[in-house]
């Protein structure tokens, strides 16, 4: 290439009309794709991630706060229940006192009835005893004394043996 | 031979000796390529315009089809977009402009940042193999906005007079000072700014491209023509203009940064003080 189609370096720096003419309609095309689509579009998604991740934590604070009342209510739940149970607990125990102490005086109420009763029944014992004793101690004497009548009386020895049997026969 | 590579090498870029069998080093006319649709009218496009073009479409149809289908929970591919839109909206505009004032700014300086990085990229892809920046008007038409933003920022929060009467007269200046300092401040908001913002990025994007093509260049030529242990120059050469291929991969971000990280400053400026 000779020197002489060599452009002078000042070309360079002249822009050509019909450059400046293009270079404008790219940049309004390129501009216009920015400003109406590229930028908006992506700001949406950006918004939107912003606000899922904002939601996300408002949904953890809400779920936590959830958590914080249920388990207030579950402690509540408890303690009265613990109140309860100690409440029946307690009940149960007076209860169970009272009940023992019934079955005592009953018991003891039995056993002195029977006492008595036992008492009584000997009382009656004895007094039959002592009525049938009463008869025999009378038939011994009557029977020692027809003995006494029907042996006459022969011999020492008749009188003494007559004696051990009366005597023999009262002790059985 | 020697002395023609180091003819080549000395005269640069700029100019080529025609009858040299020196490398075929890049020149000046692959920025200013021929109109090859619609030559000699308004809208007559050449190669740059043409993969300005491509790229736009490929803004359009990757992206949009990132929006399209944009998840909740990003993949791999939206979380590297969301990357890049969250290090634009807090590494930028956030930290220059501010969170309040700054918001109604992030689509433009994602537009700029987005659209910037891509065609400077352009210039490490194959194929395309120069930046869609690279042409003066690309530039130009960014740094436009930027000035209309700016001027539009200031009047909105001074009124017209009250923004040139502070970005005119500052104060706490004494006021012979201002036969100096107002027309110098006045070229600052007009001229300066803008066409700073437009030459740092076209400029960078030139000579990436001039020191990547003269590289290549060379080691094709040292590679395929020389003889013997030159070769292994050639190597050097490759070797070199990989180092550099990054390195412009990493100019395509940082201009792209600087272009809105300015754009901001601007901005910011006209606003004022909270």
């Amino acid at each position: 290439m000779p020197l002489a189609e060599e452009a002078s370096g000042l070309a360079l720096f002249l822009p050509e009309s019909y450059d400046l003419f293009w270079s404008a309609v790219i940049l309004v095309i390129l501009a216009a794709f920015f400003y109406f689509f590229f930028m908006p579009k992506f700001n949406q998604i950006f918004d939107e991630r912003a606000d899922k991740i904002q939601g996300g934590f408002d949904r953890a604070a809400q779920a936590q706060a959830e958590a914080e009342e249920t388990k207030k209510q579950y402690e509540d739940q408890l303690r009265s229940a613990r109140t309860d149970a100690s409440k029946i607990r307690e009940d149960a125990r007076s209860e169970a006192a009272r009940i023992v102490a019934d079955a005592k005086k009953r018991a003891e109420a039995e056993a002195e009835q029977v006492s008595a009763a036992a008492q009584k029944s000997i009382e009656a014992q004895r007094a039959q005893a002592l009525v049938s004793l009463k008869g025999e101690v009378g038939a011994i004497a009557t029977a020692l004394a027809g003995k006494i009548l029907g042996s006459k009386l022969d011999s020492a020895d008749v009188q003494s043996s007559m004696i051990d049997d009366a005597i023999s026969e009262l002790e059985r | 031979m020697n002395g023609a590579v180091s003819t080549a090498l000395a005269a640069g870029f700029v100019t080529r000796a025609a009858d040299t069998q020196g490398p075929e080093l890049p020149s000046l006319n692959e920025f200013l390529p021929p109109e090859i649709i619609f030559a000699g009218t308004p809208f007559a496009i050449n190669r740059i315009i043409l993969v300005r073009m491509v790229a736009t479409a490929v803004i359009l149809l990757v992206l949009g089809l990132t929006a399209k289908r944009a998840k909740l929970v990003p993949g791999r591919w939206q979380g590297f977009v969301e990357f890049l839109l969250e290090f634009v909206r807090n590494n930028i505009v956030y930290t220059v402009i501010g969170e309040l004032r700054g918001k109604k700014y992030i689509p433009m300086i994602t537009t700029m940042f987005l659209t910037i990085l891509v065609f400077n990229l352009c210039g490490v892809i194959p194929g395309a193999n120069i930046a869609a920046t690279a042409t003066i008007a690309m530039p130009l038409v960014f740094a436009v906005w930027t000035l209309v933003q700016y001027w539009a920022a200031g009047i909105a929060s001074h009124g017209l007079g009250g923004f040139l009467k502070e970005e005119l007269f500052p104060a706490g200046v004494p006021w012979p000072v201002y036969i100096l300092l107002t027309p110098i401040q006045l070229l600052e908001i007009v001229i300066i700014r803008p066409f700073s913002l437009t030459l740092r990025l076209f400029a960078n994007m030139l000579s990436g491209h001039l020191l990547v093509a003269i590289m290549l260049a060379m080691s094709n030529y040292f590679i395929l023509e020389a003889q013997g242990a030159l070769k292994g120059v050639g190597v050097l050469w490759f070797l070199g203009s990989f180092a550099l291929t990054g390195f412009e991969i990493f100019v395509a971000g940082l201009q792209a940064f600087i272009f809105c990280i300015l754009s901001c400053v601007y901005i910011s400026q006209s606003l004022g003080e909270e």
